[in-house]
């Protein structure tokens, strides 16, 4: 069980993290997320213990550490997985993997497991993205850490290789039982992987949930945002209920002191379809291959967007009826002057 | 704070190189004129002096670094060795051949009765400086180039630019650091350096202060290298302000050059290795036909070596803690560069001064033990500046995994900086190895008494006006001197890791 | 340092190198029969023990030969070189010697500067008077004994001018019309110079200086003054006669001769030097074999230098320095360089 309390990292005068409180089950995966510059290479660097910090705590099993105890990398029993892999480039696939092990066999199970046989006697600079990866897991899992962090593992790799790698590091995981952080920026990753999800902005998390509640019930516009394609509906709350220009749906109000809100629906919780008589006009679409994407105008209210699938195809300035198909209750939010998001 | 743990050995290493100089300044005390009209026309000599060699060095070194790191020639590597090569020659080496075979009188008049132009003053003094130092600035240079993103060439030519000029306004800005740490070495070099500016008659402040020197004023030639050790320090000072902006590592740029353009670009090339290597080695070879070997005993080439060797190796082992302290701190990065110091200071005057460091050690005093700590002092530096540059190309993630996969500090040092900075640390040992089999001043003074090497050799036959035996140790120092280079240049494939070939 | 010597010496070392056997000869029992003076190598005690020389560069190979000869003859001598060049040596002995470490028994110096530093510092031993005895006058000091000299000498071309034309007299060659060659970079012009400023002073010598470098050409060693000289390029040069005398026997028929002046710097005879650094009979017989018939002779014979001990035949074609009454100088005197340098730089010859 990684603990973590009222973490804060400063660099100089700046603050980088703030007041972080983690606390990680047995073989959870947390997915850090984030923009780019939100602090959260550096948390995973401080629970390394490859940074000083500026307060609070954390433990794991046999450690504490804190400002005043620095605890050595070495001593923390974390495996990490760097995001250009940090592989030892005078030594071998099989020297890297078993770097401090003096028992070969937990190598060789990781090297079965991720596939590497072949390349044992490889030296990293003859290794594709991919190979690196699986290299950088295995000699990771090989050293029995107590936990893991994984610091943007896949950034650097080609997208069609990300999508089968994240569940091979994923399995990987789990078969290791032990608890991991994994920080992206990419929500799709962070979505489809993680047990838990953090959301972090400028040093602070913003939310930590499971996936599908920072998805459908995040905690600020920003995580909203972050997570996916938005639509804003304004609309005012009435009991569980929010009334909007296309109808009432069922509402969990956010921090909503008034009632005057915005409704937060996702693209597909809209359908769509032409109609000379629809409520909005097409203002641009998107083909994706399965999925199109439109943006609509519609003419009591902003612009949102819509996901359909691929087969049903209109021209851009077409007119369309647009509602609100969802069954789950949508998030609103207090009511915004137009133009920020 | 706390103090980095390299920071009491490098502060020691920093104190006992600033001895000679404080032994130089008690001896530049006594009725040694502070500065006078002579002094400016040795000032000026040797700041033009420097000027031409930094300029002249840039001018042949880095269109052959362009060639070498571009280039997609037949046996490049072997092109980068040969182009290299005038590292492993003695520049007194180079000067001696030079002025012995141009001019009226020389060798090309007697043997082709055509007669070449005199080497001499300050001109020949600069082209012979720049023939044997422009290897730093296309090694440098060429190391800057390497690691550049080749993509931009191709973005500039695709946004409609020429190669030439491409090459010109986006590569070369950007390796300007490389070319500045590399002509300043090159007049670092051209600072220090006695036996050229001696053959060539130019009055340098080495020159002047070896003549002062003879004329029996130590004290003024002391007060002459303290002059010195400033203009040394303001080179130090410009080249520690040299740090370049590293780049995200990208694709090399490959050019694929007609045959004809290879060959035009080799044949361009040609001159410089005629002028600084061939010419010299066929005086030698001229002279060894003619006067056969002499006494010469393979025995001095046996204490030349053995003796570098030891230098080297002591040099590189002091040279990591003081290059570790220069990359942890200010105070640390202060240390280095009093290190630096010893290497602007003439032979004579230096040996001087360790003659009279060393008999603070009367049991150290005239033992082989003392003459490598000379060598040590007088050679730090470069292995310093070799080993801290290959630190500081390593990349700190390398040592944070070792770390986190359990290494203490001491085992993530021995098992991945040490590897990993190897080649910068034989590079290192081979220049201090170099340096110390052309070493002679220290050598004549400190070394045991009756112990000959190749250099002490090569200045008795000198001295004594046998020039032809100079043959034979000439072309084994010269062949020690490339197997020296060979290994430098292995450290300086340091790239191999990055790049695939 | 000059090329010229170098080509030069190539010629003559040949000469030099050819006779393998001279130890043999040198020190041989048999001598010529114009040899009257010195004291037969025969007749010295025998060298043991250890003894530790600081040899200021060797003059030619001929030094080490010297050396090799003697600890050939003396096989329970253990002798130890420590070569340098010579000021360097000379300051080592000294800060030794504020160290009170002393490693040299004896400093043999190619340069009589070197010696005067030396003995100004008060490190060398009283020599016995037999060894002082020994020396022509002249040549006599009680703490170091000059081993062989060379003189000034003013070679010229005697198809080009006639020995009368030549001044006898060093400070009128200011005010002659002849063309001079001359190399104000060589060591021992710069002796000479000093030889000139402590004779005639500094205002006469920088007179001197400026009117003949009017007509002068400079070359970077004096072999190339006495070569150019042979050629023809100009009439007079101003070198050290053992240049002259080694282009002679290796060209007989060079077009080359000596003149002499007459009781100035012109004709200054400076040495080469030895003293002992510690009182030891070993060291003070090591100089009586330096100071020996056999070793003196073979100097002259085959380096061409002046034998310095009375009755010792001088080097062939040097006959008549008999005749010759070089400057009254304390040779030791000869280290004050520094002015004359800087007096050389006012002037602008430097």
């Amino acid at each position: 069980m990684l603990k973590v309390r009222n973490l804060s990292v400063h660099y100089g005068d700046t603050c980088v993290v703030r007041d972080l409180n983690l606390a990680l089950g047995d073989d959870e995966i947390l997915m850090l997320v984030g923009p780019t510059g939100c602090g959260k290479s550096t948390i995973l660097q401080a629970l390394a213990g490859l940074i000083p910090i500026s307060s609070g705590e954390m433990e794991l099993g046999s450690w504490q550490a804190s400002v005043h105890r620095h605890v050595a990398p070495e001593k923390r029993s974390v495996g990490m997985v760097f995001q250009d892999f940090a592989l030892f480039p005078h030594l071998t696939v099989q020297e890297n993997i078993a770097f401090r092990l003096s028992d070969n066999s937990l190598a060789d199970h990781w090297i079965e497991l991720l596939g590497l046989n072949a390349l044992r006697e490889s030296k990293p600079s003859q290794l594709s993205g991919g190979q690196k990866q699986r290299v950088a897991l295995a000699r990771t899992l090989a050293h029995e850490p107590s936990f893991i962090l994984l610091d943007e593992p896949l950034s650097s790799l080609d997208a069609a290789l990300k999508d089968t790698l994240r569940w091979d590091i994923r399995k990987a995981l789990k078969k290791a039982g032990v608890p991991a952080i994994w920080v992206t920026h990419d929500q799709e990753e962070a979505l489809s992987v993680g047990d838990r999800v953090g959301v972090l902005k400028n040093g602070v998390i913003e939310q930590l949930d499971t996936p599908e509640r920072c998805f459908s019930e995040p905690a600020s516009r920003f995580v909203a945002g972050f997570l996916g394609e938005a639509s804003f509906l304004p609309g005012h709350i009435s009991g569980n209920q929010v009334i909007t220009s296309l109808g009432s749906v069922p509402g969990i109000a956010i921090h909503c002191d008034d009632s005057q809100v915005d409704l937060l629906v996702r693209p597909d919780d809209f359908s769509l379809c032409a109609t000379s008589d629809g409520n909005g006009l097409i203002a641009w679409s998107r083909y994706e291959g399965g999925t199109r994407l439109y943006a609509v105008n519609l003419d009591d209210g902003p612009q949102v967007s819509v996901r359909v699938i691929h087969e049903n195809a209109i021209a851009v300035g077409a007119r369309v009826q647009i509602d609100i198909i969802t069954t789950h209750p949508l998030a609103a939010f207090p009511r915004q002057p137009a133009c920020v998001c | 704070m706390r103090w980095p743990f390299s920071y009491p050995l490098a502060l020691v290493i920093a104190l006992l190189a600033l001895v000679p100089v404080g032994v130089l300044m008690s001896l530049a005390n006594g009725d040694a004129t502070f500065f006078d009209q002579h002094n400016l026309k040795v000032l000026t000599n040797t700041l033009w002096l420097m000027l031409f060699t930094a300029l002249g060095s840039i001018a042949i070194g880095v269109p052959l670094a362009l060639m070498t790191a571009y280039a997609q020639l037949p046996y490049r590597r072997l092109w980068l060795i040969v182009l290299a090569a005038p590292l492993a020659l003695p520049s007194y080496i180079g000067a001696f051949t030079l002025y012995a075979a141009f001019g009226p009188g020389g060798e090309i008049d007697q043997l082709l009765g055509v007669t070449p132009p005199r080497v001499y003053g300050l001109a020949g003094a600069s082209l012979v400086m720049t023939l044997y130092t422009y290897p730093f600035v296309l090694l440098t240079t060429r190391a800057a180039l390497v690691g550049l993103d080749g993509n931009l060439v191709n973005a500039a030519r695709t946004l409609g630019m020429s190669l030439m000029a491409s090459i010109w306004r986006v590569v070369l800005p950007r390796v300007v650091t490389g070319m500045a740490a590399g002509a300043l070495l090159a007049a670092m070099y051209a600072l220090s350096d006695f036996g050229t500016p001696a053959m060539m008659g130019l009055d340098t402040f080495t020159r002047v202060i070896y003549v002062e020197y003879n004329a029996f004023g130590l004290s003024q030639a002391a007060m002459l290298s303290l002059q010195l050790l400033c203009v040394v320090a303001l080179v130090l000072f410009l080249e520690s302000r040299v740090r370049g902006t590293k780049e995200s590592p990208g694709r090399l740029l490959r050019l694929w050059p007609k045959p004809w353009q290879s060959a035009l670009m080799l044949l361009a090339s040609l001159p410089v290795f005629l002028l600084s290597i061939v010419l010299p080695l066929a005086i030698f070879v001229l002279w060894l036909v003619r006067d056969g070997t002499g006494d010469f005993n393979f025995s001095y080439a046996w204490n030349s070596t053995y003796a570098s060797l030891l230098a080297a190796l002591v040099a590189v082992i002091l040279a990591v803690p003081v290059a570790h302290a220069a990359l942890s701190g200010k105070a640390g990065r202060l240390m280095e560069r009093v290190t630096f110091l010893g290497f602007g200071v003439p032979g004579i005057v230096m040996g001087t001064a360790l003659v009279y460091m060393g008999l603070q050690l009367p049991f150290l005093y005239q033992t082989l033990a003392l003459l490598i700590i000379a060598y040590v002092l007088r050679f730090l530096p470069l292995a310093v500046g070799s080993v801290r540059t290959s630190v500081e190309s390593l990349d700190p993630r390398m040592l944070q995994a070792a770390r986190l996969l359990g290494a203490s500090p001491k085992e993530a040092f021995c098992r991945i900086t040490l590897p990993l900075t190897m080649r910068g640390i034989i590079a290192g040992a081979a220049l201090v190895f170099l340096e110390s089999m052309r070493e002679l001043p220290a050598t004549l003074l400190l070394g045991p008494t009756g112990f000959e090497t190749l250099a002490t050799y090569l200045w008795r036959v000198y001295e004594a006006g046998y020039f032809g035996r100079a043959a034979v140790p000439g072309l084994l120092l010269v062949f020690m001197s490339g197997l020296g280079l060979a290994l430098m240049l292995v450290g300086e494939r340091g790239s191999d890791f990055d790049i695939k070939e | 340092m000059q090329r010229r010597t170098f080509l030069q010496s190539l010629l003559t070392s040949a000469a030099i190198i050819g006779t393998p056997m001279w130890a043999s000869r040198a020190l041989a029992a048999e001598s010529t029969a114009t040899i009257v003076g010195g004291v037969s190598v025969e007749n010295l005690p025998e060298l043991s023990g250890d003894l530790t020389l600081y040899l200021g560069r060797g003059e030619g190979g001929l030094y080490e030969k010297v050396l090799q000869a003697i600890s050939d003859r003396n096989p329970k001598l253990n002798l130890k070189i420590r070569r340098g060049p010579t000021a360097a040596l000379a300051n080592s002995i000294v800060a030794e010697a504020k160290a009170g470490v002393r490693r040299a028994d004896i400093f043999w110096a190619v340069d009589s500067g070197a010696i005067g530093l030396v003995t100004d510092a008060e490190l060398a031993q009283v020599l016995p008077s037999d060894l002082q005895e020994q020396l022509k006058s002249g040549f006599q000091y009680p703490n170091w004994a000059p081993v062989t000299g060379r003189i000034r000498t003013l070679p010229y071309n005697p198809q080009r001018v006639k020995a009368e034309q030549i001044p006898s007299d060093i400070m009128a060659l200011a005010d002659s019309d002849l063309s001079i060659a001359w190399a104000p970079a060589y060591a021992s012009f710069q002796s000479f110079i000093t030889a000139m400023r402590l004779l005639e002073g500094e205002q006469a010598t920088a007179h001197w200086l400026r009117a003949v470098n009017k007509r002068a050409k400079s070359y970077a060693g004096e072999l190339g003054v006495v070569m150019a000289v042979e050629r023809g390029e100009v009439d007079v040069g101003l070198a050290n006669h053992y240049y002259s005398l080694r282009l002679k026997s290796g060209k007989p028929n060079a077009n080359i001769a000596l003149a002499f002046t007459d009781n100035d710097a012109g004709c200054l005879i400076n040495s080469s030097g030895v003293l002992a650094l510690k009182d030891s009979a070993t060291a003070t017989n090591f100089i009586r074999y330096l100071l020996s018939r056999e070793v003196q002779s073979y100097l002259a014979t085959e380096a061409y230098e002046i034998p310095l001990v009375k009755g010792i035949a001088p080097p062939p074609g040097l006959a008549d320095i008999s005749n010759i009454r070089p400057p009254k100088i304390d040779l030791t005197k000869l280290a004050d360089l520094r002015p004359t340098l800087k007096l050389m730089r006012d002037v602008g010859v430097l």
